[in-house]
């Protein structure tokens, strides 16, 4: 008998921790949630983009780009929920709005899903996972990492080595041949559109973008570095989804500017179910999975304790 | 000269999940029937990406969508019509017959 891969979902599904009947319900898209989130989206931009201007000739104008910076870093989870067309039901809707959001945060989208693909097929499994953040050793690193720093070094090395047609070993086994040109391709369109808008402010002497876009983009990414490392970091490297992943449950702004990503643990779980009904599957799986219920703050003081207590355990020689 | 292959009873039509997708086993093979609304069609039930059970995956008029990756097949020829599925699933014919879905396989 042929036999299909053991998935989490499939496992969830043999232990009875979700009906077949459950699933198909849950598994339901529709396009009218994803509109409205997304109405709600633009208008929030709106706002913060309204503050940036308000602000323009203060010192003000820092803490509103932050402001700015903190939405437009959410277009990764965006970027994310359309890479597991779980935004509307309309499948190229998801790619475009993919490709939007990836416009906007410098991550080329069908790139983004080979890789995010390999990040559900070996979760939190070193050396295999391509997303997968090490628990940090020191405070420094720490910092390091939440400083954005190496996340951004490691994206542009990323885009110039696609656009120089390069791939590097791992890329080579999770992105298949019949794609490698298309992945160039991507990488070169958005350094383009990049120098072109460049270009156009150089030409029309209009400098907005740099202060309602790329600056906040850079100002709000270590928000999106705090957020990421809640997800995984600190959990076991192993398989199992019940323990190598956290959901955390974070207040409604929190939810709202994350898609509902919080819940990642039963994202991972069913990555088809679409992220409105990620709270009901929270209700049906929450015994069976690791919750944090003090949210991202809770998941960063047990990262922390985790480094701290490692530390003094080298430093004793254990 | 080539032999055409046989017409098997898989399952009574109406035991078919209404649009959506159905497990059956032809021999040693896993299949995925599919109601649509323009009839029913058949493939392997294992998605030639990951190896993952279509039969757990989302299915949309004649979408199935891979439940580990979101990759997705046109149920009718099988082709791939999202990423990281790049590759032609193998789809089988059908027909109804007696109140039985047959497959050819």
């Amino acid at each position: 008998m042929s036999k299909a891969i053991v998935t989490p979902l499939t496992q969830a599904l043999a232990e009875g921790k979700l009906t077949r009947e459950e699933l198909k319900g849950f598994m339901q898209r529709s396009n009218g949630p994803g509109l409205r989130h997304l109405a709600l989206w633009v208008l929030l931009l709106g706002f913060t983009s309204t503050l940036i201007t308000l602000a323009w000739n203060s010192w003000l104008i820092w803490p509103a780009m932050f402001a700015q910076g903190v939405v437009l870093v959410h277009h990764f989870s965006l970027q994310h929920e359309c890479v597991h067309y779980t935004v509307f039901r309309t499948r190229w809707l998801n790619d475009l709005m993919g490709q939007i959001c990836g416009l906007i945060i410098i991550l080329p989208h069908r790139f983004f899903r080979y890789e995010h693909c390999d990040h559900h097929t070996y979760t939190q499994l070193t050396g295999d996972d391509p997303e997968l953040i090490p628990l940090p050793r020191t405070i420094g690193q720490y910092l390091l990492y939440l400083s954005a720093l190496p996340y951004w070094r490691g994206k542009f090395t990323e885009l110039f080595r696609h656009a120089a047609g390069r791939l590097s070993a791992a890329e080579l086994r999770f992105i298949p041949k019949v794609e490698h040109r298309a992945v160039y391709r991507d990488a070169r369109r958005m350094l383009a559109i990049y120098a072109a808008l460049f270009l156009a402010m150089a030409l029309t002497g209009w400098w907005g973008l740099i202060w309602y876009w790329i600056i906040p983009l850079f100002l709000g990414e270590p928000v999106m570095r705090f957020v990421r490392m809640t997800e995984h970091v600190g959990r076991p490297t192993v398989a199992q989804m019940s323990e190598n992943t956290r959901t955390n449950l974070v207040s409604a702004p929190w939810r709202f500017l994350c898609w509902n990503m919080n819940y990642h643990a039963e994202h991972h779980y069913v990555a088809s179910v679409p992220f409105h009904a990620l709270p009901h599957l929270h209700e049906k799986l929450k015994d069976h999975i690791f919750v944090e219920p003090g949210g991202y703050f809770a998941a960063h003081r047990d990262i922390l304790r985790q480094i701290l207590q490692d530390r003094r355990q080298q430093d004793a020689g254990v | 000269m080539a032999t055409e292959k046989p017409w098997r009873d898989v399952i009574k039509a109406t035991r078919l999940e209404k649009n959506w997708v159905t497990r059956v086993e032809i021999g040693p093979r896993l299949i995925a029937l599919y109601d649509t609304p323009s009839g029913i069609y058949a493939s392997l039930a294992l998605c030639n990406h990951g190896g993952a059970d279509l039969c757990d995956g989302y299915f949309d008029g004649h979408v199935i969508e891979c439940p580990l990756h979101q990759g997705a097949f046109d149920v009718r020829d099988g082709t791939p019509v999202s990423a990281p599925a790049t590759r032609v699933m193998r789809v089988f014919e059908t027909r109804v017959e007696n109140g039985m879905v047959q497959v050819r396989i």
